[in-house]
């Protein structure tokens, strides 16, 4: 194997998080599927690597479930490239994953760390 | 090329992902990597670009669809590979499914359907007493009109029975027209709905009416006049009288009686013309019966059939009315006979029901078609084997290939899906061609079933039970012939055959596998042989009742109909006789004809039931009494080639002015007086104190008068000379076949007459025949299906012995290299057959027997008798099969042993 990734597959994300991911990082601005692979590589400290063939299903899984809708547009360098946009139906969907998300944390460090809780 | 929605969405695809690609690389690049090294490790990163594709389409959701599409085209080249197969299939599955639906939907109209009328199940037959002579529930016309106005919230019908009229409208041919002669309140009692115009009311029932009303059937003014709206107000002519049509009933009423639709139905008053002929019954002769007069005033014709709509809780309560309204009727009845026990019988008798569906029809048809649609289950069986045997066959021809597929990674349940899905394709198009032969096919079973006089009519309308029939059989084929060998095989064969090419082609068929083709083909063996031996025992039935003696010169003999009826030969028919003697003698004239004689009966159905009461003897029974009668012209016993036993024939001579004399035949001898001689007794219709007036003259043999297959009737044979009447049929014997004559006869009677119409021309043999509808239809269509499933077994045996000797090529290709010869290659592949066909005709010939017991009604000879067809079915199966293998043997055999070993 050679090359250089910047990020490296450390950590597998868990099963449905990556859903989670891809709509938390749509939250601010439309984006592209290479973006949104680098914004969630870069903001996890280059921990997770997003691989293209988990990240393409899921955004049209998500544009099927109608919490994203994509769009033809052109980049910066004038180069045509699908953008994906969250919903109103996505902007819930990501507060209640959010919110099921923040439960799991904090059950799961208070089984893992009882005494920090204490 | 079609674009499909998918096509557009999958380019887009392949553009978003190749603009990632891009953007990959261009990061690279501007990292600073060269240009080829930064798309190669772009590509690295990325992965399998059309893997990605693949994964992310089956999150759009209409993937399967797509597949589907994939799959059916993929479906329709593979059957176009293998086109004999796809004919094959779909013929089986088009006569298959559609034989059954044929006869299911005769089976359904004709014993399952109602009346086609709100709440068909309080619609009754009123049987308040039987008539005299002919036993049939009908009674007077005034008894009637009690009966109906005691009850007047019960909805009461009458209708009587009428002979076909000859319908004339202007600028057309003059057709036959059945007629159904009702009372006023028949449709609104039933609750029938016009379809245009107007039904019947009160006012239709008047007499004397100078243009009467009438109402159609729904097809029939259709046919007639091109719609039923068109049919209204349109003037007919029927027998002579001006009729205008008020009204066309509903589309689906075909009458109350199954299978007898009648095109025109006429009110009652119609009677008092004169001009129809009208079945009756009476007292028989000296009881103030007046058939010349109009029926309505008279209370001893019995005519009319009693239709009510009674809810069931009110039955007991009206029928008790109606006993008590009636009692004087039963009196007035009793006076036909001198039999006590009989007088008591009718005056004790109580008024009863029976549902409408209790009919002859139903009655005569049910067996037969329930039986019928046993068969075309078979024959559906048969199919579905044969082609479950066939499809087994090709999956292991495909063993290889589909081995192949599932080693690179193609889902087992895709495989299925996809040979499953070719299997449906071929169902739906043996469907489609089941659900337009079905219907021909119940109007051909229709035309086989009815009596030479009489087409009948049901309502073959398409309906709910039929389709779901249809459907049902289209997922059991379905599933017998495609899904269980399919997953069968799935599971078994092709794991066991992948990987290895020796395998697939050598002698890989396991034990197991061969058993289960052999299985398939000897359950269709006994099936075919169950079919082959009903279809020789109905058609022996056939050939039985279509040569049975019938104590007539059958084959010889033509019926000629003349339409004597008409006011210039009834209104004197003192000069009948006369005309009788001239058309005899001309007849006789004419080169091949042997006899000829006149007679008043003019076929099979002409039922006229009488009563002989000898004088000095007051110990007759009815049974004894009652008997058929005729009055025939000089030569008619020799013209019918019926043998005089004792006594004479009636001779010129015998006029109306000299002493009455009477035939009897022997039947009615024996009945009257044993086995003493009836010549010189003095017979006559009524019991002492009435005259005794025919001289017994005669005694000739029993004939089968009433068609070939009821036993010869009692019949007392009167000179039409001595009681001058217009007869129904000039029957002529010629010296070779009869059918010939036809048109010399037509032409002479001309020459007689010129003003006579002759209705009808045709052959003894084909009037005594013409009741054996139900026996035709068996024999016709057992034999059809015994010829199918004989061409199926052959068919199964062929593809299943060919892929089998296909097979064992290189073995056998090493057997005659060592030296074995080609008979005994032969003999190896004929033998397997043979062990097959034997182990087939076993369970076959048990299940034969078991259906001979259950049909033995309708086959003519005993269980054991027709058991004998069984052997003669087993040979036909066995030279088949035998045949149907030969082929794929001697190819075999015959095939070069070095050829075939050079080619492993």
């Amino acid at each position: 194997m050679t090359g250089t990734p910047k990020c490296q597959n450390r950590i597998e994300l868990l099963q449905g998080m990556l859903d989670m991911l891809v709509l938390q990082a749509l939250l601010r601005e439309p984006m592209h599927g290479y973006a949104i692979a680098q914004v969630i590589c870069s903001r996890s400290g280059e921990v997770f690597t997003v691989e293209t063939g988990s990240l393409y299903p899921a955004l049209h899984r998500l544009e099927r479930q109608k919490w994203v809708k994509s769009e033809w547009k052109l980049t910066e360098s004038k180069q045509r490239a699908k953008y994906y946009q969250l919903t109103a139906l996505g902007k819930k969907q990501l507060t209640s994953d959010h919110q099921r998300w923040l439960q799991l944390v904090r059950a799961i460090s208070a089984v893992m760390e009882p005494e920090v809780q204490s | 090329m079609i674009r499909w929605p998918w096509d557009r969405a999958k380019e887009s695809l392949s553009e978003e992902l190749e603009s990632h690609l891009q953007m990959a690389i261009a990061a690279r690049v501007a990292r600073g990597e060269d240009p080829e090294h930064a798309r190669a490790a772009a590509l690295r990163e990325v992965g399998n670009l059309p893997l990605i594709e693949d994964v992310t389409r089956e999150h759009w959701g209409w993937m399967w669809l797509e597949n589907l599409l994939h799959d059916t085209r993929y479906a329709l080249r593979q059957l176009r590979r293998a086109p004999a197969f796809t004919a094959t299939a779909l013929l089986t599955l088009a006569f298959g499914i559609g034989a059954n639906l044929g006869v299911f939907q005769l089976l359904y109209a004709v014993i399952l359907a109602e009346l086609p009328i709100p709440h068909p199940e309080e619609v009754v037959r009123i049987h308040v007493a039987r008539s005299p002579f002919d036993q049939s529930w009908t009674i007077s016309y005034p008894a009637y009109q009690r009966l109906r106005d005691a009850t007047p919230d019960v909805p009461l019908m009458a209708t009587a029975y009428a002979q076909d009229a000859t319908l004339e409208f202007p600028n057309r041919a003059s057709i036959e027209a059945s007629l159904a002669p009702v009372s006023d309140n028949y449709f609104s009692g039933l609750g029938v709905a016009p379809a245009a115009g107007r039904l019947f009311v009160q006012a239709d029932e008047r007499m004397e009416q100078s243009e009467w009303p009438v109402v159609l059937r729904y097809d029939f003014a259709r046919n007639m006049f091109g719609s039923a709206r068109q049919a209204v107000g349109q003037h007919l002519v029927l027998n002579g009288r001006a009729f205008v049509v008020i009204g066309v009933a509903h589309r689906r009423f075909l009458g109350d009686l199954t299978g007898r639709a009648p095109d025109i139905w006429l009110p009652l008053a119609l009677q008092s013309t004169g001009a129809f002929a009208f079945s009756w019954d009476s007292l028989g002769p000296g009881h103030d019966v007046s058939l010349d007069k109009p029926w309505y005033n008279q209370p001893t014709i019995f005519w009319l059939v009693l239709t009510a709509r009674i809810p069931p809780e009110r039955r007991a309560a009206v029928l008790a009315h109606w006993d008590q309204v009636f009692r004087n009727d039963r009196e007035v009845m009793t006076e036909a006979t001198a039999d006590p026990a009989v007088k008591a019988a009718l005056l004790h008798a109580k008024s009863g029901i029976a549902p409408l569906s209790e009919n002859g029809m139903r009655k005569s048809f049910t067996g037969p078609l329930t039986l019928l649609m046993g068969l075309s289950a078979s024959i559906f069986l048969v199919g579905c084997l044969n082609l479950a045997n066939l499809q087994l066959a090709r999956l292991h021809a495909r063993a290889h290939e589909l081995s192949v597929r599932m080693a690179l990674g193609a889902s087992s349940s895709r495989l299925i899906r996809q040979i499953v899905l070719e299997d449906a394709v071929l169902v739906a198009g043996g469907s489609m061609g089941a659900f337009v032969l079905g219907p021909l096919a119940s109007g051909v079973l229709v035309r086989w079933a009815s009596n030479r006089n009489s087409l009948f009519t049901f309502d073959l309308h398409p309906n709910l039970p039929l389709a779901a029939l249809g459907v049902g059989l289209m997922l059991l084929s379905l599933l017998c012939f495609s899904i269980l060998p399919v997953v069968i095989f799935i599971r078994t064969g092709v794991a066991q055959t992948a990987g290895s090419r020796a395998k697939v082609a050598g002698i890989s068929q396991t034990a197991r596998q061969r058993m289960r083709s052999n299985v398939l083909l000897g359950t269709q063996v006994s099936l075919s042989l169950l079919l082959s031996t009903m279809s020789g025992c109905f058609a022996a039935t056939l050939v039985h009742w279509e040569t049975v003696d019938v104590g007539m010169d059958r084959e010889h003999v033509l019926i000629v109909r003349p339409e004597l009826h008409q006011p210039r030969y009834t209104d004197h028919s003192e000069m009948l006789p006369e005309l009788y003697s001239r058309i005899r003698e001309r007849l006789q004239g004419l080169p091949g004809v042997r006899s000829a004689a006149v007679e008043m009966c003019g076929g099979i159905h002409c039922g006229w039931i009488t009563a002989l009461y000898v004088h000095g003897r007051n110990d007759l029974t009815d049974a004894q009494v009652h008997g058929q009668e005729d009055h025939v012209g000089l030569g008619f016993f020799s013209t019918l080639g019926i043998p005089i036993l004792r006594g004479r024939d009636f001779s010129s001579s015998d006029t109306d002015k000299t002493q009455p004399v009477a035939i009897i035949s022997r039947g009615y001898a024996r009945q009257l007086f044993g086995d003493s001689d009836p010549i010189g007794h003095s017979v006559g219709y009524g019991p002492a104190p009435n005259d005794h007036k025919f001289l017994i003259v005669g005694e000739v043999a029993d004939a089968r008068v009433n068609g070939a297959e009821r036993e010869a009737p009692p019949v007392v044979y009167m000179s039409i000379n001595q009681n001058p009447a217009p007869v129904n049929s000039i029957r002529v014997r010629a010296v070779g076949d009869p059918r010939q004559l036809s048109e010399s006869v037509r032409q002479a009677l001309r020459e007689v007459d010129p003003a006579l119409p002759v209705s009808e021309i045709v052959p003894l043999a084909t009037e005594v025949n013409g009741d054996l509808g139900t026996e035709k239809l068996l024999a016709r269509l057992a034999g059809i299906y015994a010829s199918l499933t004989l061409l199926l077994v052959a068919i199964g045996f062929y593809g299943v012995m060919s892929s089998r000797t296909a097979r064992r090529r290189s073995e056998f290709g090493i057997r005659l290299a060592l030296g074995a010869t080609r008979r005994h290659i032969q003999m190896l592949i004929v033998g397997q057959t043979a062990r097959i066909l034997l182990a087939g005709i076993l369970p076959g010939a048990i299940l034969s027997i078991l259906a001979l017991h259950v049909a033995g009604h309708f086959l003519y000879g005993s269980v054991s008798v027709n058991s004998l067809a069984i052997i003669a079915a087993s040979f036909v199966l066995a030279f088949a099969g035998s045949v149907a293998t030969l082929i794929p043997a001697r190819r075999a055999a015959f095939a070069d042993p070095l050829e075939t070993l050079r080619s492993e």
